[in-house]
């Protein structure tokens, strides 16, 4: 019996990941591994000017010289750098001029993953839901960006970064790495030498963009890395939301994802960001295959007064390792992090933000909600710090964390480093288990262990889900919900 | 890795930097140039702090060791004097502590200086029987311009209860670990502290207590005002081990920067393995409660009157919890001394 | 005794006071009632001088000295008392240690000798008793903990300890049940006399019949909107503060 429940479990949770599904269409390689020649080829294949070619190679010389980091509270075999594809790209002459070019084995992706990329099909979508324009990224290049021409009429450029670089070259090359130095990090300056697409956005200033933008981030191919870069800079007054979705195949064997998000915030400027997360985080039972996304996220508030709120609701990848950061450098600056990280299965996270408070009267809030359940290990780590001049800095901090079931782990690891005498940090955490008072009340009024674990569970992250655009905050509730089925026995 | 390795080995590579996470905020490596030679004997001075409220003294004078050991069902109050009586050198300590089942023992700790530019480094380890009793007090009165290390590896049995005030005004670094091992089991654990830093002095107070039974509780709570150039360090760990249920830890840290040089660095860790656990940590850096100050203000104090009156009661919450009498009254007169100098 | 002339004020930048002219002379009680949000508490902030009220026009001065220039701690020495609409908690500063720091501060710079301890508690025992607090609740951490109605009972006992000279009573009935109520009420009429000035700030008539004012000023949109004798606020307690809606 014990074995058929196992068994009935183990393809429940597979189903559970509903985007597991892998799209049989041709696609094209760079050749395994990476050498500068690799760099040169995905240069090459994206038609890049000389600076940028450059850029990637001294990105790649640097990156030979790091030493791969190791982490406390996450662990995996180490990773072949050479035994992955660090470019592929759906198979096509030329990129598609419109929809109706596009590959029909594509289109149906999409439509799967429920993302709206005919624009007719927003506008006859929910009434009164509000429009989004998708710029939608397969493996490693975006393969279409919609409502452009509305947004271009208000002067918000919304494109593919490789578009980016062809066509608004000033733009890129006065804010690329100068939010996310090239050197940051190990796989930041991977990301920098071998990054494919991903979307650009500027809002001239005070402009507030009409919609909201988004971006579907889906790997497919197998064993390719996906090293996307987002470039988003609201220009002074200006105000942007947008939000990024992700999912992949299920595979045996461990892809790799590193992103380098960066925000530039002028005076004035808010820039909010939403993430809904859902890698495919591995076999549920044996722990294999999954994402590894190891993602560097950070937020330039430049300008005075300028704003920038990460939401993030997390629920896949094998391994996370990411912290939306925001740098306070304007005076009365403000930074949010709202964040959901679920685990189960083997999956292991380590998520949190930083908030560097440089300007004076600057404000940042953190609220972070974990929960682990299966064997997987969730951690939070954040840093909050300001030096000597930021007067008056102010942070609030919430962390709590929800453990399900007896061989999870939760670990909150907050850092503080305050340096002067206005400055007013505080921090609370919390760590509980769902409280079975709280689990029978509400199936002795009727509803089912399951739902009853879902009512609780959002009851627990509903401050961080208010965060997200409506329609989002529904999907994240399921997704939610999904991750955790069978968790409680 | 350690201060006390290189003392003995004379490597400065195995002194411990920023690199090491648990050294990041007071690295020796970078501090340390050469070791230097070891102390001389020298004899004691003056009384210790606790003179007035104990009777039994144990020595130790420029490094060296001292056992102390209570039998079953014994019960004593002991001062134990590290003393360091030396200038530009250095010297080692090991203190052993057993307290036999059911037996009680209050430990009254002064780690005192007559001297300048010195490193001491003190090693305890302390070993508590079943339903033993121990409460460790310390005051750490250093040079300002000496390098001073104190490990305790601690050991408690089961329904034991194990108490420890730190009270610490820095030196040039100053670091005050305690180590200690959980079996839960009913025992209760609380571990304060205190640290009171003005000049350029550096502490660092540093804990990690790890649950490894069911049923045990851990109560932390430490306070620091800060001065100067002052630098207050806090880290503490609550490690929580599969299968350690019903384990009820909390953990506060709370300071207040009183100049704009002042620096605070704060870790608070719950390292979390098991599910039936009640546990949280608070932190807060800041400055005292402005609300307070008007309130006090308005009934007729002075900014400073308010200020001194809020600071002191800011750091008596954790001197009232000590529970030797004479102990608490002798903190307590040592912290408002010290906060008058520093305020 | 206290004179407030065209005062005008600011709260993060929000003009609450908008013009308000009062006079209170020696001797008289004075009531100000008015709607939630007039602006009651922060003329009782103003007056005594709290951070982040700002004054931009207008005058107040307690017997002719300038009252707006003081330190907060430098009025409260002058005699100035605010029983706070919201009395603040003191984690770790028992009752009787507060009241005696504040005592003393008051006399020194009053310049007048400090009272020795003994006499002091002799004194806050008799006190409490009149009050009816049991004095174990005045070694507890000053308000921590403490009912509604028993922090505003604290404050009626500090005032008595500190025999301030003007006095400013902030909604001090409201969350006092009827018994507390008359032992408040009790506690400051024990305190009138011809040398001291009390303004009530209060919702209900209800403890005016305690407390028998001389005069009632309506306070609506940060100005006196009205003024009258006790029959004032029988007549407000009927027909509401409608009328002088802003
Ligand atoms: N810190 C503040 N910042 C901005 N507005 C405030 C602040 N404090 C009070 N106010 C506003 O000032 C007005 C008057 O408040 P208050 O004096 O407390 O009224 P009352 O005591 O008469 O009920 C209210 O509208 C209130 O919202
Ligand atoms: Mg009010």
């Amino acid at each position: 019996m014990a074995a058929v429940k196992k068994t009935v479990d183990q393809v429940k949770a597979l189903e559970a990941y509903e985007h597991g599904f892998v799209t049989d269409i041709e696609t094209e390689f760079a050749p395994k591994g990476l050498t500068s020649d690799t760099v040169r080829y995905i240069s090459a294949k994206k038609d890049e000017p000389e600076w940028m070619l450059q850029w990637r190679l001294e990105a790649f010389e640097r990156w030979l010289a790091l030493d791969e980091p190791e982490w406390a509270n996450v662990h995996y075999p180490k990773i072949d750098f050479q035994d992955a594809y660090y470019y592929a790209a759906p198979k096509e002459k030329v990129g598609p001029k419109s929809l109706d070019e596009v590959d029909p084995q594509l289109l149906e992706t999409y439509k799967k993953l429920g993302i709206p990329l005919r624009e007719q099909e927003v506008l006859l979508g929910v009434q009164g839901a509000p429009k989004y324009a998708v710029d939608a990224v397969f493996d490693s290049v975006s393969v279409v960006t919609t409502f452009k021409k509305e947004l271009a009429a208000v002067g918000v450029i919304f494109c593919p970064m490789s578009e980016a670089i062809r066509d608004h070259a000033d733009l890129v090359r006065q804010y690329m790495g100068s939010v996310v130095p090239v050197s940051d990090n190990y796989y930041a300056c991977l990301n920098s030498a071998v990054f494919s697409d991903g979307s650009f956005v500027y809002v001239p200033p005070g402009v507030r963009c009409p919609m909201e933008l988004s971006t579907y981030f889906r790997i497919n191919a197998a064993q390719s890395g996906q090293f996307e870069r987002t470039l988003i800079i609201a220009d002074k007054g200006a105000y942007v939301s947008y939000l990024e979705g992700c999912t992949a195949p299920m595979r045996d064997e461990n892809q790799l994802h590193a992103a380098v998000v960066e925000l530039v915030a002028l005076d004035d400027a808010e820039i909010k960001y939403s993430t809904v997360q859902n890698w495919f985080p591995g076999d549920p039972v044996t722990g294999k295959g999954g994402i590894y996304n190891f993602v560097t996220k950070r937020a330039d508030c430049r300008g005075d007064r300028a704003k920038v709120s990460w939401t993030q609701v997390e629920t896949g990848s094998a391994i996370t390792w990411k912290y939306p950061s925001c740098i306070l450098r304007g005076d009365g600056s403000s930074g949010e992090f709202y964040s959901i990280a679920v685990t189960n299965g083997h999956q292991q996270a380590d998520t949190g933000t930083k908030m560097i408070h440089l300007g004076r009267d600057t404000k940042s809030r953190i609220i972070a909600k974990g929960i682990s359940a299966g064997a997987s290990s969730n951690t939070y780590r954040g840093l909050v710090s300001t030096n000597h001049k930021a007067a008056n800095a102010r942070n609030f901090t919430q962390c709590d964390s929800l453990l399900i079931g007896k061989t999870c782990a939760a670990h909150t690891v907050p850092y503080i480093e305050a340096r002067n005498a206005t400055a007013h940090f505080e921090h609370e955490a919390t760590t509980t288990r769902l409280s079975e008072d709280q689990l029978f009340y509400a199936q002795q009024r009727g509803l089912s262990k399951e739902d009853a674990v879902a009512l609780l569970v959002n009851g627990f992250v509903r401050e961080v889900l208010q965060e997200l655009p409506m329609e989002f905050a529904v999907e994240a509730q399921k997704l939610v919900a999904i991750s955790l089925e069978g968790s409680v026995g | 890795m350690s201060l006390s390795r290189a003392l003995e080995t004379g490597d400065l590579a195995e002194l411990p930097s920023r690199r090491d996470e648990d050294w990041r905020w007071s690295d020796l490596r970078g501090l340390i140039r050469a070791i230097p030679p070891a102390s001389p004997d020298a004899s004691a001075r003056g009384e210790g702090p606790f003179a007035a409220v104990c009777s039994e003294t144990m020595l130790v004078i420029n490094g060296g060791s001292a056992r102390i050991h209570l039998a079953a069902g014994e019960k004593k109050t002991i001062a134990l004097r590290l003393i360091s009586r030396a200038e530009g050198t250095s010297h080692s300590a090991d203190v052993a502590v057993t307290v036999a089942e059911g037996a009680e023992l209050t430990l009254l700790e002064s780690h005192e200086s007559f001297g300048a530019g010195y490193i001491t480094d003190v090693e305890m380890d302390i070993t508590l029987g079943a339903s033993a009793v121990l409460e460790r007090v310390v005051v750490a009165t250093e040079a300002a311009d000496a390098i001073a290390v104190t490990l305790a590896r601690v050991g408690i049995g089961a329904g034991s209860k194990f108490a420890q005030t730190t009270l610490a005004i820095g030196a040039k670094r100053q670091r005050i670990e305690t180590r200690l091992a959980h079996p839960g089991a009913g025992a209760a654990v609380r571990l304060d502290g205190v640290y009171l830093v003005g000049e350029k002095r550096h502490t660092d107070l540093t804990s990690t207590v790890t649950h490894k039974g069911e049923g045990g509780t851990t109560d932390q709570l430490t306070k620091g005002a800060v001065a100067g150039q002052g630098r207050g360090v806090f880290q503490g760990r609550i490690t929580v081990e599969r299968g350690a249920d019903k384990t009820d830890a909390k953990m506060g840290h709370h300071a207040l920067i009183l100049d704009d040089r002042g620096e605070v660095d704060s870790k608070p860790e719950l390292l979390i393995f098991a599910d039936d656990v009640a546990c949280a940590h608070g932190n807060t850096v800041g400055q005292l409660d402005e609300q307070a100050i008007f309130y006090a203000r308005q009934r007729g104090m002075t900014l400073a009157e308010a200020r001194a009156l809020l600071t002191e009661a800011f750091i008596g919450e954790v001197i009232d919890r000590i529970e030797h009498d004479g102990a608490r009254d002798v903190a307590r007169t040592w912290a408002s001394e010290k906060l008058r100098g520093l305020t | 005794m206290l004179e407030i002339q065209n005062l005008h004020a600011t709260v993060g930048g929000t003009e609450i006071l908008k013009g308000l002219t009062l006079s209170v002379p020696a001797g008289q009680v004075h009531a100000i009632m008015g709607p939630n949000g007039a602006g009651k508490s922060t003329l009782s902030y103003v007056l005594t001088g709290r951070e982040g009220y700002e004054v931009t026009d207008g005058t107040v001065t307690l017997d002719g000295e300038d009252l707006l220039a003081l330190e907060p701690d430098q009025r409260a020495a002058k005699g100035v008392f605010l029983s706070f609409q919201y009395p603040i908690e003191i984690p770790g500063v028992p009752g009787l240690t507060f009241l005696r720091t504040a005592l003393n501060a008051q006399k020194k710079a009053r310049g007048e000798d400090e009272v020795s301890a003994p006499e002091f508690l002799k004194r806050a025992r008799e006190v409490a008793k009149s009050l009816k607090i049991d004095f174990d609740m005045l070694k507890r951490p000053l308000n921590v903990g403490f009912s509604g109605g028993e922090k505003k009972r604290m404050e009626i006992f500090q005032m008595a300890m500190l025999s301030p000279r003007f006095l400013i009573l902030d909604e001090t009935d409201s969350g006092l049940d009827i018994d507390a109520l008359k032992v408040v009420a009790d506690g400051v009429n024990a305190l009138r006399s011809p040398d001291r000035s009390m303004l009530i700030i209060t919702h209900y008539q209800r403890l005016l019949d305690y407390i028998k004012p001389d005069q009632v000023h309506v306070l609506a949109a940060g100005r006196i909107a009205a003024s009258g004798g006790p029959e004032l606020a029988h007549q407000l307690e009927a027909e509401g503060y409608d009328k002088y809606a802003a």
